[in-house]
């Protein structure tokens, strides 16, 4: 990884970005000092909420879980049970990425079992772990992770980072 | 991922291109799927006749060697090539295809005669009826899988070997073109061909045939279904030859671009290097499915073939996330990677997790300027050994954090427990930054998440070990996790 030359619009670059400002935002409301354990722990839900959707951002919809991400995100505190029980009981489709550009999720009939026969039991804890990946069959379903993975190095990358500039200073 | 299997199919596409054979076999395809096919049908009746002629003769000769089976599909390749030749011979652009075949002195049939000399053969005249290429224009989907097989186990043996003959024999360059085409018939009656052969067109029979064979047989669907389909070109031998065969099959067809499709395509017995000269030419017309050659010895079912291919591609990304999380290459095996694999997104999933804590109870001193800290961040590398010991130092507040939900005095139940996590975390958080994964970092994942849990229980405020006290002190909040 050259540090030197960073890509302006590269995937560290966009989240990075958007994560800070974020996170100025999310620290301008109160000052941490006088935060009670409550406070911290909100700040630290909306800090965590707002990396994962800066990184759901950086990739637009270009994956099936950035887009789980981001429905999830949309559809979540509002109405908050419903909003998920809705979501898990419409099982999407398998759809090509270029195809899903920018869609969100539709109900859809659910794939037949065969589509999940392969892969077994650790295929579903996978599928759990990776957003959006219930209704995917095992070949989707790893190189949603492949991409799940990079991002998510990535964004510890960025915040550990940004972690040490906050403390250092 | 796809990214990277296109990436791979573009490289693949340079070494298909050095071959020789190219430029034959694009003109062959191109002639398959002219809409002048039609057209030309009235000559390709006169292949009928030539087939069947072409393989009786080969009935003659039985007991040829297994070493002349190549030979004898050469020779029968070359004799539909000369057919093809004298069908249509402006199909061929190149000089190779030159319509005038007399070279080839086991050919009796002049090249714009119809084909007298071959006796004709019923058996190889219901062959050449599931020809479905020459007799329909439709695909070359009519044959047996048998006769697929021993096509394979000929044809392949042939490749490598005609290779490096292919500039070898002028006259047989001329029978480039038409060898194409002749690819597909010898396909079908490659066993018979194989075992008999036509003794006279053996020595004249172009060896590039079976180069251009392996072309043209690549990509090919291996079950032949007797569907009456044009082949788009057996020497197109690239990995959109459709063989609409397949289009029942829903397995096995899937809708991918060009580039994907050449990375998933399977190759022949011959192995990836040859998979690399499959992928397909510029003029190839783009394929909706992924055409796979039954590989040697194996199933040639449908079903098969597909759940072949879909295990395929699922090693194929296998391997990329092998890669891609640390300390997989050891491992061997899909439910242990797989393990592996879930245990490294927890950890990951975790560590964002407490980074954001950390982020949450960082206070920055001072005004933080976006572009100074995004400059820092990425121009700096020295922030790593220092955020290591921050991240020690926050790491210690851990153990201290921790503690079961009954609310055990903290003071009491912390020493115990502090040294054993305190151990598995600095070993945990110094493993990311070493970019390394390792089997302890299961344990410590869970371990986190409870710390997590217990520093906010804990009204954890501050970073110093030493303020623990006073952090214990604060009390307990009930926070809903």
């Amino acid at each position: 990884m050259d540090l030197q030359n960073m890509n302006p619009s590269s995937l560290k670059s966009r989240f990075a970005t958007r994560f800070l400002r974020a996170l100025t935002k999310i620290n301008a409301q109160k000052p941490i000092s006088s935060s009670s354990s409550r406070e911290i722990f909100q700040r630290y839900r909306r800090i965590k909420v707002a990396a994962d959707k800066s990184m759901a951002y950086s990739v637009r919809s270009r994956r099936s879980w950035s887009r789980a991400t981001l429905w999830r995100l949309r559809t979540r505190s509002p109405r908050s049970r419903l909003a998920t029980l809705a979501r898990r009981s419409s099982v999407k489709t398998r759809t090509t990425r270029a195809a899903s550009h920018g869609a969100t999720v539709v109900d859809r009939k659910s794939h037949g079992k065969e589509n999940k026969e392969d892969g077994g039991v650790e295929a579903e804890e996978l599928r759990e772990l990776v957003p959006g990946g219930e209704a995917m069959d095992l070949c989707n379903l790893l190189d949603e992770t492949a991409h799940y993975i990079k991002c998510l190095t990535t964004q510890v990358q960025v915040m550990r980072t940004i972690a040490n500039l906050y403390s250092l200073h | 991922m796809a990214e990277v299997l296109n990436r791979t199919a573009a490289q693949r596409q340079p070494t298909w291109n050095t071959r020789g054979l190219n430029s034959a076999t694009e003109q062959v395809g191109n002639w398959f799927l002219n809409p002048n096919w039609n057209n030309s049908m009235d000559q390709s009746d006169p292949f009928e006749s030539a087939l069947s002629s072409m393989v009786s003769s080969p009935a003659a000769a039985s007991n040829v060697p297994v070493s002349g089976e190549n030979v004898m599909m050469r020779e029968l390749i070359g004799k539909l090539g000369n057919i093809c030749n004298s069908g249509d011979a402006s199909c061929y652009s190149t000089p190779l295809n030159s319509p005038p075949r007399l070279n080839l002195s086991m050919v009796n049939l002049p090249n714009q005669s119809t084909l007298a000399p071959f006796s004709a053969d019923p058996g190889f005249a219901d062959r050449a009826a599931r020809l479905s290429c020459f007799s329909t224009g439709g695909n070359f989907g009519g044959l047996n899988d048998p006769l697929m097989d021993s096509f394979k186990l000929s044809g392949n043996q042939s490749v490598n070997v005609n290779g490096t003959q292919s500039n070898q024999n002028s006259p047989m360059a001329g029978n480039s073109g038409s060898d194409k085409k002749n690819t597909g018939v010898s396909r079908s009656s490659s066993p018979e061909n194989a075992e008999s052969g036509v003794s006279k067109e053996e020595s004249s029979v172009s060896q590039q045939i079976p180069s251009r064979n392996d072309a043209g047989t690549r990509k090919r669907k291996s079950i032949p279904r007797g569907k009456a389909k044009e082949t788009p070109s057996p020497a197109a031998a690239d990995d959109k030859v459709a063989s609409e065969n397949d289009e029942s099959n829903s397995k096995r067809s899937k809708r991918d671009g060009a580039p994907a499709g050449n990375g998933n395509a399977k190759a022949t017995n011959d192995g990836d290097e040859k998979r690399s000269k499959e992928n397909s030419k510029p003029p190839e017309p783009p394929k909706d499915y992924i055409h796979v050659r039954a590989r040697r010895g194996q199933a040639t079912d449908s079903h098969s073939l597909a759940e072949r291919v879909r295990r395929e591609k699922i090693s194929e990304r296998m391997k990329f996330l092998q890669d891609l999380v640390p300390g997989c290459n050891k491992v061997i095996g899909k439910a242990v990677m797989l393990d592996e694999i879930i245990n490294y997104v927890q950890s990951l999933q975790r560590q964002v997790e407490f980074l954001s804590m950390k982020l949450a109870t960082v206070n920055p001193r001072m005004d933080v300027n976006m572009e100074a800290l995004l400059s820092k961040m990425f121009q700096s590398r020295g922030l790593l050994p220092q955020g290591i010991y921050s991240m020690d130092s926050s790491a210690q507040a851990f153990p201290f954090g921790y503690q079961p939900q009954q609310g055990l005095p903290l003071n009491n139940g912390i020493p115990n427990i502090t040294e054993t996590q305190f151990s598995m975390k600095t070993q945990g958080f110094q493993l990311p930054s070493i970019n390394g994964f390792t089997d302890a970092n299961p344990q410590v994942g869970s371990v986190w998440e409870d710390d997590l849990q217990s520093i906010v229980q804990m009204g954890f405020g501050q970073n110093q070990p030493q303020s623990y006290q006073g952090s214990i002190t604060t009390g307990q909040v009930k926070i809903e996790l």
